[in-house]
């Protein structure tokens, strides 16, 4: 019971030793205190601190030292680091500063568990200073009074804590304030030196955990001066063009140091300074005379200074001053050249003198004007011809012939020397040889190889060869024993056109010409291609060099990219200077994709596409099959035709059988009564000239030996019943024999349609008759009277065939027949119808047609007793004429006229071989 | 003597001169622009002629040409000790005169103080080269001044400027003459008899 009174006052107390206050600092009494006090500890040193109890607290708390602990903020330090020193004293040992931290706590564990703190201190880690190093000083002159003196100095490695750097220097029997720096630690200017005592300078660096000093610096403060540049310069012209007066003041007096000099100068735009000779500026002065400049050029000048004997620093630059030469005369005549122009007349020449302004440092000032002496070297006598020109070319008209044409420049000091062209008769002199370019950067070196003989100079003309613009001529004069020079000025990607002129003493050589690019790219644009012709398995392609502004150098080749959609690409190389090629090995009928690609040097460009298809035939393919296939018909129609004539007789007899002549028939002996005036026995009567425009004549081949046979007629015995039903227009006297003879019909207008009419319907005759002049057409028939049965005809026919008479009278009207007589009277008669017949062909819009039996196609046809037919005929035709329409009713409504008709059929007439008309 | 006739001893010598020869030349120019500068701030006649100044060493001398090495530098050494303690006297009067209101004249007061210091320095330096004891500087002070009015302390600064910028030009002749490579003239009889 006692006991746990007791801990609990021993608590209590201790509580009020922690946290009371003190009556006198009113601070809290602490049980113990810590030694040292807040150190200051070199980084990496050992370090020993001791907390020390207080003995009141022993007697009252039963703190003992062996109940302390250290802390390092938070941390416990490990108990092999403690060490009891006595009951109230333990301490604490840090091999290594650099594992402490702020703050260093003692602490006791009250009763064993409570932790309380007793004391701590703030622990400051750091380095001691290093010694300063590399210290240097420098006087720079602010005014002419004013040296202030910087030094500078590497402070060394960082301490963590703070370091006082300070600049100190004195004289043996002088210390000088120090110097402290602001801000920085390593520079300190001390604000006026005093110069010709040597000085000893040196750093002082010091912190808490030491000091350290610089090798001192003895010297002399005017050795170290950069004294400022000199002012007031001014640069002033000399009498002599070659000379500019710099003149200056000196901000630093001979007493303080004396000076030299440093002077540079550049002519105005130029960026290279030259300097003066060292050695003549070595001495104090406040002017100088620069000698040796180009007259009527603007200099600048700028000067330095530092001391005489070189101990210090140079000034700066002092601020540039420009001066101008005065002028001189030009030293050197202009370069000139000339361009003849011998296309206007072929006695004169048109020459463009033309010569370069002369550089600033040859004119030696402004140029007034330039004086042109043209001689003429062919003829002594003649005059000089003077010009003043204040260009820089002129144009010349002289006769053919040799000139010596001299230039001087003029300024306003004087004239230059003179420069001399020889405008020769020819340039038959040796040219260069081996002309050849190469680019050099933003150059285009032009190199030859001289030619045999003395070289004066070379000319070097140079033009940009343009599509859209005209070649202006640039040239440049070298000296005759170079053999290569560098044209400026030459744009990349252009084509220039190069020319090499030797100059002799005595005439010029003929120029030597190169194309050139400095500089290639690919073609701006690819060519166009087109086809100019395609075939089956073949296309000829086209296309237009490219122009020189789009070739963006030389063009080494073309090349032609071909494919179908599907298939692969072919390629081909094209020679640059040809525009036409063509493509073989094609597929027929297919669709080609074909672009065209130039290539430089530096690359190609591709032109636009192109698409065309091939042929599905070659040439002659077509023709190779059409003149076979037409040979063959051709054959074929001949052999047919060949057939066809071979096998007439069996033609004729299925398609033409022949018709038995009615005449030759039995019944021709009969003879029935025909009007004397019948109306068809003239067809001129009949038919006025021009109104006959079909004429169908069935050839009645009366002397036909052959004998029909009974198949052969009965068409016509059937359509003699048609006939005969249909129309009834069949005679009283025998209808049916009227249609049993004919034997061939010939239709001159439809040949073949009629001829099968003919024999379909077997007509005997047939007059086609065209309307007259819009009349309607008159159909006139003309039937056989013959009631001779088909097969009596025949037998007569034979019988008659035997007689001479009636074979002479049909040959004499019948044209067809056989051919055997053509003189004939009646022929042109015939013949005349059968041309109007064919003029009217495409006319026939109606027709007659008139059937004309063996006996009754006597009178319309032939006749040997012209004019009576043709009166007949007329009478038919007025009739037809009166009556507009004459239809074939007309005929039927004249039965007078028709049962007159037997009355021309005289068996008389018939014996004696014709159609006699009555 | 065995030091002044080493080869580094006659170079030490030689810049010594030389440097000496060129403070001197500075010192007379700063302190001619200092007499204008003065004789415009003290509001004096720059013609006003002052009588000899007590205390301040006269830079005449006769027959200067016959003195030894030693006596010009003790000469000197003696005048320009004085100098000092004159412009140090000046220019202390001339901060409680016109406080930092003036602070041109005052630096440049000090700064010509400090030439004539190092002058001074250089002379020892060149005594002790000859081998020469160094005489104290109290005996070769000037006595302490009398209290003056502060016309009078105008006056006596434009006498001490005025006798310094002659002690220059002296000097610098001293100096040229000691120079000269005549080690005969080092060792003249009179260097034994300066004290």
């Amino acid at each position: 019971m006692f006991s746990r009174w007791n801990w609990v006052a021993y608590g209590f107390y201790l509580l009020l030793n922690i946290c009371s206050p003190e009556a006198s600092g009113g601070l809290v009494q602490s049980c113990g205190h810590i030694i040292p006090e807040s150190p200051v500890l070199a980084l990496g040193s050992n370090f020993t601190a001791l907390c020390i109890l207080n003995e009141s607290c022993l007697d009252f708390g039963n703190i003992y030292a062996n109940q302390i602990i250290w802390k390092i903020k938070n941390r416990l330090v490990p108990k092999e680091q403690y060490r009891e020193i006595n009951r109230t004293v333990s301490s604490v040992t840090f091999n290594d500063t650099s594992s402490l931290a702020t703050p260093l706590t003692c602490n006791i564990l009250a009763d064993g568990q409570i932790e309380q703190n007793i004391y701590g201190i703030t622990v400051t880690v750091g380095l001691a200073p290093e010694k300063p190093k590399n210290l240097s000083c420098i006087v720079h002159q602010m005014s002419r009074f004013r040296y202030p003196m910087t030094c500078t100095w590497n402070p060394g490695r960082h301490t963590f804590l703070d370091t006082q750097f300070r600049l100190r220097y004195s004289w043996p029997q002088e210390t000088f304030p120090d110097c402290i720096p602001k801000d920085v630690n390593n520079s300190c200017t001390i604000p006026d030196v005093q110069f010709f005592v040597n000085t000893e300078i040196w750093v002082e660096a010091a912190n808490a955990l030491g000091k350290a000093e610089s090798d001192p610096l003895v010297l002399d403060p005017v050795d170290i001066v950069k004294p400022l540049p000199p002012h007031n310069f001014s640069v002033s012209s000399g009498i002599l063009p070659t000379v500019l007066k710099l003149s200056w003041e000196n901000r630093i007096s001979d007493t303080v140091m004396k000076l030299k000099f440093n002077i540079r100068y550049r002519i105005v735009g130029d960026r290279n300074w030259m300097e003066i000779p060292s050695e003549d500026t070595a001495s104090p002065r406040t002017s100088f005379s620069v000698q040796g400049l180009r007259p009527s050029t603007e200099y600048v000048f700028s000067i330095r200074c530092m001391k005489e004997d070189g101990v210090g620093y140079w000034s700066d630059w002092s601020e540039e001053k420009t001066g101008i030469t005065t002028e001189d005369k030009p030293s050197k005549g202009p370069p000139i050249w000339r361009i003849i122009d011998a296309s206007h007349s072929p006695a004169s020449w048109t020459v463009h003198l033309m010569w370069k302004a002369l550089k600033p440092f040859e004119s030696n000032g402004v140029i007034l004007q330039y004086e042109v002496t043209v001689r003429d070297k062919s003829s002594l006598s003649s005059p000089l011809k003077k010009y003043n020109v204040t260009s820089t070319n002129c144009t010349l008209q002289l006769p053919n012939g040799t000139y010596e044409v001299t230039v001087v420049a003029r300024n306003r000091v004087g004239a230059s020397p003179p420069s001399v062209l020889l405008i020769p008769a020819s340039n038959s002199k040796a040219p260069v040889k081996n002309l050849r370019t190469l680019p050099k950067h933003d150059k285009l070196w032009v190199g030859w190889t001289a030619p045999n003989g003395y070289v004066l100079k070379y000319v070097i003309e140079w033009c940009l060869v343009s599509s859209s613009s005209d070649c202006i001529i640039e040239w440049q004069i070298a000296l005759g024993d170079v053999q290569g020079i560098d044209l400026k000025g030459i744009k990349p990607f252009k084509c220039y056109l190069i020319t090499v002129y030797p100059l002799y003493a005595d005439g010029q050589g003929s120029g030597q010409s190169v194309k050139a690019y400095l500089k290639q790219d690919r073609p701006s644009k690819g060519p166009t291609v087109q086809t100019k012709k395609v075939g089956k398995a073949e296309a000829v392609l086209t296309w237009n060099h490219l122009t020189v502004d789009e070739q963006n150098g030389f063009i080494r080749n073309y090349t032609i990219l071909y494919k179908t959609i599907d298939g692969n690409e072919t390629v081909v190389t094209v020679d640059p200077s040809k525009t036409e090629y063509t493509l073989s090995s094609l597929t027929s009928d297919t669709l080609y994709t074909v672009r065209m690609m130039a290539s430089t040097d530096n690359g190609s460009r591709s032109g636009p596409d192109f698409t065309f298809t091939t042929q599905k035939f070659g040439k002659g393919e077509i023709e190779a099959i059409v003149v076979p296939v037409c040979l063959a018909f051709l054959l074929i129609v001949l052999l047919g035709v060949l057939f066809c004539f071979n096998k007439r007789d069996l033609i004729k007899k299925h398609i033409w059988p022949i018709v038995p002549d009615p005449s030759k028939s039995n019944i021709a002996q009969w003879s029935p009564q025909v009007p004397a005036k019948h109306n068809f026995n003239s067809k001129d009567q009949m038919y006025p000239e021009g109104s006959f425009t079909d004429v169908s004549v069935v050839e009645i081949e009366a002397d036909d030996k052959k004998s029909f046979s009974e198949q052969d007629l009965k068409p016509f015995d059937l359509l003699k019943k048609e006939k005969s039903t249909s129309e009834g227009h069949s005679s009283g006297i025998g209808g049916s024999s009227c249609m049993s003879s004919p034997r061939q019909s010939v239709s001159d207008s439809d040949e073949g349609e009629t001829t099968q009419n003919t024999s379909s319907t077997v007509q005997y005759s047939t007059v086609v008759l065209n309307g007259y002049r819009d009349q309607t057409p008159v159909q006139v028939f003309s039937r056989s009277e013959s009631t001779q049965p088909l097969l009596d005809s025949e037998e007569r026919s034979e019988d008659h065939a035997g007689g001479g008479d009636s074979t002479a009278q049909r040959q004499q009207y019948f044209r067809q027949n056989g051919g055997q007589d053509k003189t004939n009277t009646d022929r042109p008669c015939f013949e005349r119808t059968k041309q109007i017949t064919h003029a009217s062909e495409g006319h026939l819009v109606g027709f007659v047609q008139l059937q004309i039996s063996g006996q009754s196609s006597q009178p319309l046809g032939l006749g040997m007793e012209k004019n009576t037919q043709e009166a007949a005929l007329s009478n038919v035709l007025q009739t037809s004429t009166e009556g507009q329409t004459v239809r074939p009713e007309t005929v039927e409504e004249n039965p007078l006229s028709v049962d007159e008709m037997p009355k021309s059929y005289l068996p008389q007439t018939v014996r004696r071989g014709g159609y006699m008309p009555q | 003597m065995a030091a002044a006739d080493s080869p580094s001893a006659a170079l030490q010598r030689r810049d010594l001169c030389s440097r000496g020869i060129r403070l001197a030349g500075k010192m007379r120019a700063d302190v001619v622009d200092l007499l204008d500068t003065y004789v415009e701030r003290q509001g004096l006649d720059a013609s006003a002629s002052v009588a000899a100044v007590e205390g301040v060493p006269s830079a005449a001398v006769e027959r200067w040409d016959e003195q030894t090495g030693t006596q010009r530098l003790l000469e000197n050494l003696a005048a320009y000790r004085a100098f000092r303690a004159l412009l140090a006297q000046m220019l202390e009067e001339q901060r409680e005169q016109l406080g930092d209101a003036d602070a041109a004249l005052g630096r440049a007061l000090a700064a010509v103080l400090l030439q004539v210091s190092a002058f001074a320095y250089h002379l020892e330096e060149l005594l002790r080269l000859e081998s020469r004891g160094i005489p104290g500087e109290e005996g070769a002070g000037p006595p302490p001044p009398p209290r003056l009015s502060l016309f009078e302390q105008k006056l006596r600064g434009l006498g001490v400027l005025r006798e310094l910028a002659q002690w220059a030009v002296r000097s610098a002749r001293d100096l040229r003459q000691l120079a000269k490579p005549s080690p005969a003239a080092g060792s003249a009889p009179g260097l034994a008899e300066s004290p």
